[in-house]
């Protein structure tokens, strides 16, 4: 029995509806507040139950079967092992401060920054790895069984590399980590495979990276121009200043504008790029929402939570993964005799680290 | 909702979606496809899975992607055996939507309750050794920044035993910081900064301050303030970031302005006792309220900060200081002149202590 993904018209379909989320999220609000945050675990289970059920990959639907307990007890272990030990070390350091052991509380505070740093990777690994092996789809779910901890080295190494050459190689580092957390991850018994390659990105980084010098640069020659055709120096006086100061106005705006619409951009053929590189068996993935999708996308979220006083904000779930659905596409087929359900092992507790560090989703 | 009963199954052991019939026998069922017949299995392994559009998704305990979904009408045999559809989870779910959220205030409420209250009980259970060690890792030598002389050393030991019936477990201490502030730490530790007493213009001025000072260890303010934090970090944990610490720092403002006043209070006693009048106290408490009005950036105003963060000058605070003079009661001076005199030079005499904090404190 073969499915034959490419002949329909899209792998991936998402028939949710805001209306019906509402009904999800305005209870989850009510009770997180009453619970003092503690029932957001549960929320949260709710909202990715509903928007998975939702969500069909080529004929059937997905499923989240993720518990909001299991997210509970990783907050609670996050806590326990990581929270707990960093307020008491910062009290030790603020202690050695006032004593004036200055070197010591700097060195103290360095490994503590390391270790989060180390974590963080970790964490990245583990969220993708949770989510993965509470996806069901035809009752097979994905996973990986490696637990993440050399993820988290190479996190930190790799981090470190695109940060030293000015900045210059986090494209390299970003798809470099991207395809090593989906190497690592399965579905079914087929491995992901993760192709990605960085240098495609390079131009669109260099026109986020060079923003800030461009619109300095521009303001600079725009204004010599303007001071040369204004001719004489004495016909400047007030006019000249009012257009200078026109124009510092416009270079700032234009960083403020321009400066996040060039990350946009940088993080749409990011995003592009790195599903494009993703297969699963002869399933071939793609992401086809482009700079100007993303823009919009993000226009309409600031508004939407600008328009409702804050109170929007429970819709970005729904938005978030309403625009991921409809952007993804799978290309290939899937034999469902040989998709047999996945080996790996289920880690009893949720993405409690990432909840901690508080990153998004994906 | 389909007209008609439809009953799919995964066997989790592969992709294949079965269409099949339900043979129910006693506590146990079959599933049966045309050629093949799966189970028995038994009712009470049946779990509620998820709901998937129109169907209602049950799975099997101990089954990984063991999956029987049912759309339309269940046929009633089928449904009284099956658990119950899980809306909430477990606890909003039995005690139904708004019974639930009442419930979770309750105990949230009675939990932030014992949290600010137990403090006021528990911090006099926690031994003295604890509330030493702590202070002493705190404190320590204060880096070499305490004053000394001979007579400085007499006058402040005075001073402190007017004021205190047990001055042995106390550890008064000038240190050499030019900011006007003082500070009660765990331990019975408390430290005058020299810009206090250089700023003081009488021995009755600072006994206010120190007796202020001594009230907080004597009401065991820091260990209750240690306490409470702990306690709202755990149940305000739940409470994502910025909300949660602003919540934090309202409570723990609220109950240090009882703490104030508390100390305020042990200090008027404390005077009294002495035979000091508080209206050098209240004076001072005038003077640094004006010095705060004027608000310049020239360095003594800098230092005031200190004090006035931690102990908000009101005027109640100054008036209640007034009302405590007595009329026609023979006060003598904290200190005589030539005490007073090596107490306000002793961080000038003693040129070991080191001066500063050696960082930028702010
Ligand atoms: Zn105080």
């Amino acid at each position: 029995m073969n499915d034959d993904v490419s002949q329909r018209h899209s792998a991936f379909r998402f028939h949710g509806s805001w209306q019906e989320f509402a009904r999800i999220a305005f209870p989850n609000l009510l009770l997180t507040i009453v619970t003092l945050g503690i029932y957001r675990f549960w929320a949260t289970t709710r909202e990715r139950e509903y928007l998975w059920s939702k969500t069909d990959f080529i004929d059937e639907r997905l499923e989240w079967t993720g518990k909001g307990m299991e997210l509970f007890i990783g907050f609670i272990m996050v806590f326990l092992l990581i929270g707990l030990p960093f307020i008491v070390i910062q009290l030790i350091s603020q202690g050695l401060i006032f004593r004036g052991e200055t070197i010591i509380a700097a060195v103290v505070t360095l490994m503590m920054f390391l270790l989060l740093f180390y974590l963080t990777g970790v964490a990245y690994f583990r969220a993708l790895r949770y989510r993965l092996s509470r996806t069901y789809w035809r009752g097979i779910r994905g996973g990986s069984d490696d637990p993440g901890f050399q993820y988290g080295l190479a996190y930190m190494w790799k981090s470190v590399v695109g940060w030293l050459p000015i900045f210059l190689l986090v494209p390299w580092s970003m798809i470099s980590l991207w395809n090593d957390r989906w190497n690592a991850m399965s579905f079914g018994p087929h491995r992901f495979s993760a192709t990605a390659e960085w240098k495609p990105l390079m131009k669109r980084y260099l026109l986020f990276y060079l923003v800030p010098f461009l619109v300095f640069v521009g303001g600079i020659v725009f204004g010599i121009s303007m001071a040369a055709s204004g001719g004489a120096p004495n016909a400047l006086g007030s006019t000249g200043i009012a257009i200078g100061a026109i124009l510092a106005i416009i270079a700032v705006l234009s960083l403020y504008i321009v400066l996040p619409l060039a990350a946009l951009a940088f993080y749409s053929k990011y995003f592009r790029l790195a599903v494009g590189g993703l297969r699963l068996q002869n399933l071939e993935f793609d992401f086809r929402a482009r700079a100007p999708d993303w823009i919009l996308f993000f226009l309409a979220n600031m508004a939407i939570i600008v328009c409702t006083l804050g109170i929007g904000y429970i819709f970005m779930p729904y938005r978030n993964w309403k625009f991921f659905i409809d952007h993804m596409e799978a290309y290939g087929e899937i034999n469902v005799d040989e998709l047999t359900q996945s080996e790996t092992v289920v880690a009893k507790h949720g993405e409690g680290l990432l909840d901690a560090f508080d990153v998004g989703a994906i | 909702m389909s007209a008609f009963f439809d009953a799919w199954h995964y066997d989790g052991k592969s992709a294949v979606r079965r269409k099949v019939e339900v043979q129910i026998i006693g506590p146990q069922f079959f599933l049966l496809e045309t050629e093949r017949r799966h189970g028995p299995f038994a009712f009470s392994d049946i779990e509620y899975v998820t709901h998937k559009d129109d169907a209602d998704v049950y799975g099997l305990k101990e089954m990984d992607g063991w999956r029987l979904m049912l759309s339309g009408p269940v046929p009633t045999d089928l449904n009284a055996m099956l658990p119950a559809r899980r809306n909430y989870g477990g606890w909003v779910d039995r005690l139904g939507f708004g019974k639930a959220a009442v419930a979770f205030t309750l105990v949230s409420a009675a939990a932030v309750a014992v949290v600010l209250l137990s403090p006021q009980w528990l911090a006099p259970l926690i031994p003295d050794s604890i509330d030493e060690k702590l202070g002493d890792a705190l404190v320590g030598d204060f880096g070499g920044r305490f004053c000394s002389t001979p007579a400085g050393d007499a006058a402040l030991k005075k001073l402190v035993a007017s004021l205190d019936a047990n001055p042995a477990d106390l550890q008064v201490e000038v240190a050499k910081i030019d900011m006007i502030n003082a500070v009660a730490l765990p331990g019975g530790n408390v430290i005058l900064f020299d810009g206090l007493v250089k700023q003081a213009r009488s021995p009755d001025e600072v006994a206010g301050v120190l007796a202020h000072e001594i009230g907080h260890v004597r009401e065991k303010h820091v260990m209750q303030a240690l306490l409470r934090q702990m306690g709202l970090a755990v149940v305000l944990g739940g409470i994502d970031g910025n909300s949660g610490a602003l919540v934090n720092n309202m409570l723990a403002m609220s109950y240090s302005r009882e703490s104030e006043a508390e100390a305020d209070a042990h200090s008027m006693k404390a005077l009294g006792g002495a035979n000091i009048s508080p209206i050098g106290t209240a004076s001072f408490f005038d003077r640094l309220s004006e010095m705060d009005g004027s608000a310049g950036s020239s360095k003594s105003e800098t230092g005031i900060t200190g004090y006035m963060s931690s102990h908000p000058l009101s005027r109640s605070r100054k008036e209640a200081f007034e009302k405590s003079i007595v009329k026609g009661k023979n006060y003598k001076p904290a200190l005589t002149q030539a005490e007073w005199t090596e107490l306000k030079t002793m961080c000038t005499q003693d040129r070991k202590a080191k001066s500063g904090f050696g960082f930028d404190f702010n």
